[in-house]
């Protein structure tokens, strides 16, 4: 059996989390969900459509607020008492913060990242990133289950979800946290910056590159963005100058994304930039230069300048 | 502002081989001699030890082998012992093999290693002796008292990139200690303070040089591990000191690399551009064609010899390593020297801190020390090389051989030395009146994205990431100059030398160009604070933890 530890916050489930239940589907018949936290029922019930056995609610008001030795004690009796061959988890800043603590509780091993996984019998192959994703490595672990296994976010597709025929039941879990045991003291969850964007979630983006010039022209990549129903992103000079936040800058120092469509405006294509993107389903490029290492990995490109391209795009869209 | 302090016996500041060379020889003489315990700490700026670090390399196992006997037992990683070497004169098209290999570049018994893996290996064998290696935290300056040094500052965390002060804001902490080691390598910042403060400097400036290296994956069968190939002349001109090498690793694994001094004469010269002729030279072509580039990076070397060396110690301090400028470039080597000074600053100052005296007087038996070991039998006779080399790669080769035979005599003995910098001539006086555009490289090359790559790709491949919201970690201390006066001079060499493209000169939007710093595509090098003609830029550390990512490097 394999367990898929959930993430869900004011009863939504994210993303990372369907992603990471289409990972167990693709490599178990026999696959469990658990969800921790306090009301999870919204959660639940969500998770409960898929096509899995069961769906285990650990709801405790220690557990309430997410704090990593919550989680650690909460999992580590769970996965005791269902004792699953393979534990998978999505690659979230959560999962992060956890994770190394239970595998080290359980004494099991963890791999991280995890682009792919396969099965031959019982061998389970996880294959993960190295060198900056230059390399994929294939990891076979030697010892007895159960492992654990965090999903890189956007490497399952959460619409390949399969889906049961009926809803399948909720199973009520109870686990002991001994007072004290929980070392953290949460305070409220806040978020650093007011309007901080998740461009994970977006299933389009319309990103801006140097080719832009002048922060008094991001209005065109912006009604680009808006015709089509995308966010805007932008490589690193762009953040660099501070004509958008931070938080939409996409690469390996920004955000790693795979939307549906993604839309380069004026990006060359360096590698620092195409490492966040490349997982993208369709990529449409608009760059002056022919040579652009964009082109080499987008599915339209289109060689021109993108004061004239976009307009004539957005006039398209409008019309 | 409220600032934890740490006081412990010694503090030795970079994890490098000299730093974890002191740290084991201090707490080895600790375990023979006994008494109170003493605490040893050693703060890294890398946040994994050995993660900054990278050198050709081939390993003179001498000094390793002075500190810990079995180090082959305890399982130092070796990659491959040196089976054949040779040397190679190359003009654009062709290869001319020496006959013999001169003796210096003769590695017979030496090993081939990645530093990096070597270093992570040391800090194992220091933290297992009870060292303290606080690795993510890098020195951000001295403490004085007076003129005696007491302590090092470690750099604030959670800063913003407009210096305001984030949530996760923690101020550094103050470690002080009775005696503190300067390991900070090349161009150190910290050693650069106390130069600054004291009059320490040695009889000539120092001279560095710039070192790239990569890793490439080849095809099987290219060449055998062990094989060490070092190259003169092509891609550089006679004016410029350096060469290539090529250190075969096993698994059908090679580093390569070029050495370029950084004393060259031509505004317009690209040590990067350099570096990619050398890949497409043929010799080297034929061999990495079809192979995977692994892994990037460049350091500075300190290469001006024993004359440039600074006087090593001061009230409650020493340096030892590249900080000191303890490295043989006829040779090639340094991290024996590194491990050697290491060790004697190391027992220097636990006798210090034993007899509760780390004044200057008393740290002086590290001069001493030096002069009685293997650092000055081997430095002394060839004290005036690289400095003859400043005169043209045919004068520097006589007089190499010269000082073979002479054990380093000379009718100029020290033979005049300037620094690198300021051999660098101005576009008019290079060029005349036809110089070439500000923004160009003398031997640019179109990189072909498969053995040739352009700065922000390789950058990429040395896994340099950096907390992007913190101030700039280069400190330029007047950027008018490089919009203004350097451009027109010398066509804004940083843009060149620079191994990461940190610097670049874009569109002011008035017509003009203004510098821009790309601080986290910094590789902590150094070389812009040794290069740039104007002497205003400072190197500075960045949050600890940020800057490359060595591994196997």
């Amino acid at each position: 059996m394999i367990l898929v530890v959930a993430e869900q916050r004011d009863g939504a489930i994210n993303k990372a989390s369907l992603e990471a239940v289409v990972a167990a589907q693709q490599v178990g018949d026999a696959v469990k969900a658990v969800l921790l936290g306090g009301d999870l029922e919204p959660a639940a019930a969500e998770l409960a459509r898929a096509r899995v056995e069961a769906v285990l609610t650990v709801s405790d008001p220690a557990l309430a607020a997410y704090t990593a030795d919550g989680h650690v004690i909460a999992l580590e009796q769970v996965i005791a008492a269902e004792s699953p061959e393979l534990v998978i988890l999505p690659h979230t800043y959560q999962t992060r913060d956890f994770a190394p603590a239970l595998a080290t509780r359980l004494g099991r091993p963890i791999v991280t990242d995890c682009v792919g996984l396969g099965r031959q019998g019982s061998t389970v192959t996880f294959t993960r990133p190295m060198f900056q994703g230059k390399v994929l490595a294939d990891v076979v672990i030697e010892a007895d289950p159960p492992w654990l296994a965090t999903v890189q976010v956007g490497a399952f597709k959460a619409e390949a979800l399969e889906q049961g025929s009926s809803p399948v039941p909720i199973v009520p879990v109870k686990v002991e946290i001994a007072d004290g045991a929980i070392r953290q003291r949460p305070e409220a969850p806040f978020r650093e910056a007011r309007q901080a964007v998740d461009l994970t979630r977006a299933d389009r983006i319309v990103a801006v590159g140097r080719g832009i010039k002048g922060e008094e022209h991001l209005e065109i990549a912006r009604g680009l963005a808006s015709a089509l129903g995308a966010e805007l992103a932008a490589s690193r000079p762009i953040c660099d100058n501070g004509w958008l936040p931070m938080d939409r800058q996409i690469g390996s120092s920004g955000q790693t994304v795979a939307p549906k469509l993604y839309v380069a405006l004026g990006i060359s294509g360096a590698i620092q930039h195409v490492v966040g993107m490349k997982g993208a389903k369709v990529i449409v490029a608009v760059n002056k230069d022919p040579e652009a290492p964009i082109f080499e990995i987008s599915d339209y490109g289109i060689v021109g300048d993108l004061f004239d391209v976009v307009p004539a795009i957005i006039k398209e869209l409008s019309a | 502002m409220e600032r934890e302090s740490l006081d412990v016996d010694v503090l030795i500041v970079g994890g490098g081989p000299a730093g974890l060379a002191a740290a084991i020889r201090i707490a080895q003489l600790q375990s023979e001699r006994g008494g109170e315990p003493l605490s040893i700490a050693v703060l890294e700026k890398a946040r994994e030890p050995g993660a900054h670090i990278l050198s050709g390399a081939v390993l003179d196992p001498s000094s390793l082998g002075e500190l810990l006997p079995d180090f082959v037992e305890r399982g130092a990683p070796l990659a491959a012992e040196v089976r054949r070497d040779s040397v190679y004169f190359l003009t654009s098209r062709r290869r001319l093999r020496f006959p013999v290999t001169p003796p210096p570049l003769r590695n017979h018994g030496h090993y081939i290693v990645s530093l990096s893996r070597l270093v992570r290996w040391l800090t194992g064998q220091a933290e297992a002796a009870g060292v303290d290696v606080f690795a993510g935290f890098a020195g951000a300056e001295l403490l004085f008292d007076g003129n005696r040094v007491v302590g090092v500052r470690t750099g604030d965390r959670g800063v913003g990139r407009h210096g305001e002060h984030k949530p996760a804001f923690e101020p550094g902490v103050d470690v002080r200690a009775p005696v503190t080691l300067l390991c900070d390598g090349v161009r150190g910042n910290l050693t650069k303070q106390l130069l600054a403060r004291l009059p320490l400097e040695g009889r000539l400036p120092q001279v560095y040089a710039l070192g790239f290296k990569e890793l490439w994956d080849l095809p099987a069968g290219r060449v055998g591990a062990g094989t060490v190939v070092h190259t003169l002349g092509y891609p550089l001109r006679p004016e410029e000191f350096g060469g290539g090498f090529i250190y075969a690793l096993p698994d059908n694994r090679i580093a390569l690399g070029l050495v370029v001094g950084l004393d060259y004469r031509d505004p317009h010269f690209d040590p990067h551009a350099a570096f990619q002729r050398l890949k497409q030279h043929p010799m080297v072509a034929g061999l990495i064609e079809g192979g995977q580039l692994v892994k990037y990076g460049a350091k500075a070397l300190p290469e001006g010899g024993w004359y440039t060396i600074p006087t090593p110690y001061a009230d409650g301090v020493l340096i030892a390593g590249d900080a000191g400028g303890f490295l043989n470039s006829l040779r090639l080597k340094g991290i024996h020297l590194a491990i050697k000074t290491g060790m004697l600053a190391g027992e220097t100052a636990f006798e210090a801190v034993r007899a509760g005296d780390a004044s200057a007087g008393r740290l002086a038996a590290y001069r001493q020390r030096l002069d009685e070991s293997t650092v000055r039998r081997e430095l002394y006779p060839v004290r005036n090389v690289h400095q003859a080399f400043a005169s043209g790669l045919a004068t520097g080769l006589a007089y190499a051989g010269v000082a073979l035979l002479t054990r380093g005599w000379w009718f100029r003995d020290p033979w005049p030395g300037e620094a690198g910098h300021e051999r660098l001539v101005k576009r008019a006086d290079y060029y005349g009146s036809d110089p070439p555009p500000e923004d160009a490289s003398a031997n640019a090359v179109k990189p072909d994205r498969l053995t040739t790559f352009d700065r922000l790709t390789n950058v990429h491949y040395s896994g340099t990431r950096h907390e992007e919201d913190q101030p700039s970690h280069l400190i330029v201390h007047d950027t008018d100059i490089c919009r203004t006066r350097c451009i027109r001079e010398y066509g804004n060499p940083c843009t060149r030398y620079c191994p990461a493209q940190v610097y670049e000169m874009v569109d002011d939007g008035q017509g003009g160009k203004r510098l821009q710093i790309n601080a986290s595509n910094c590789v902590h090098c150094r070389t812009c604070d040794i290069m740039d003609p104007y002497q205003i830029v400072d190197w500075v550390p960045p949050e600890g933890g940020g800057g490359p990512q060595y591994e196997g490097m």
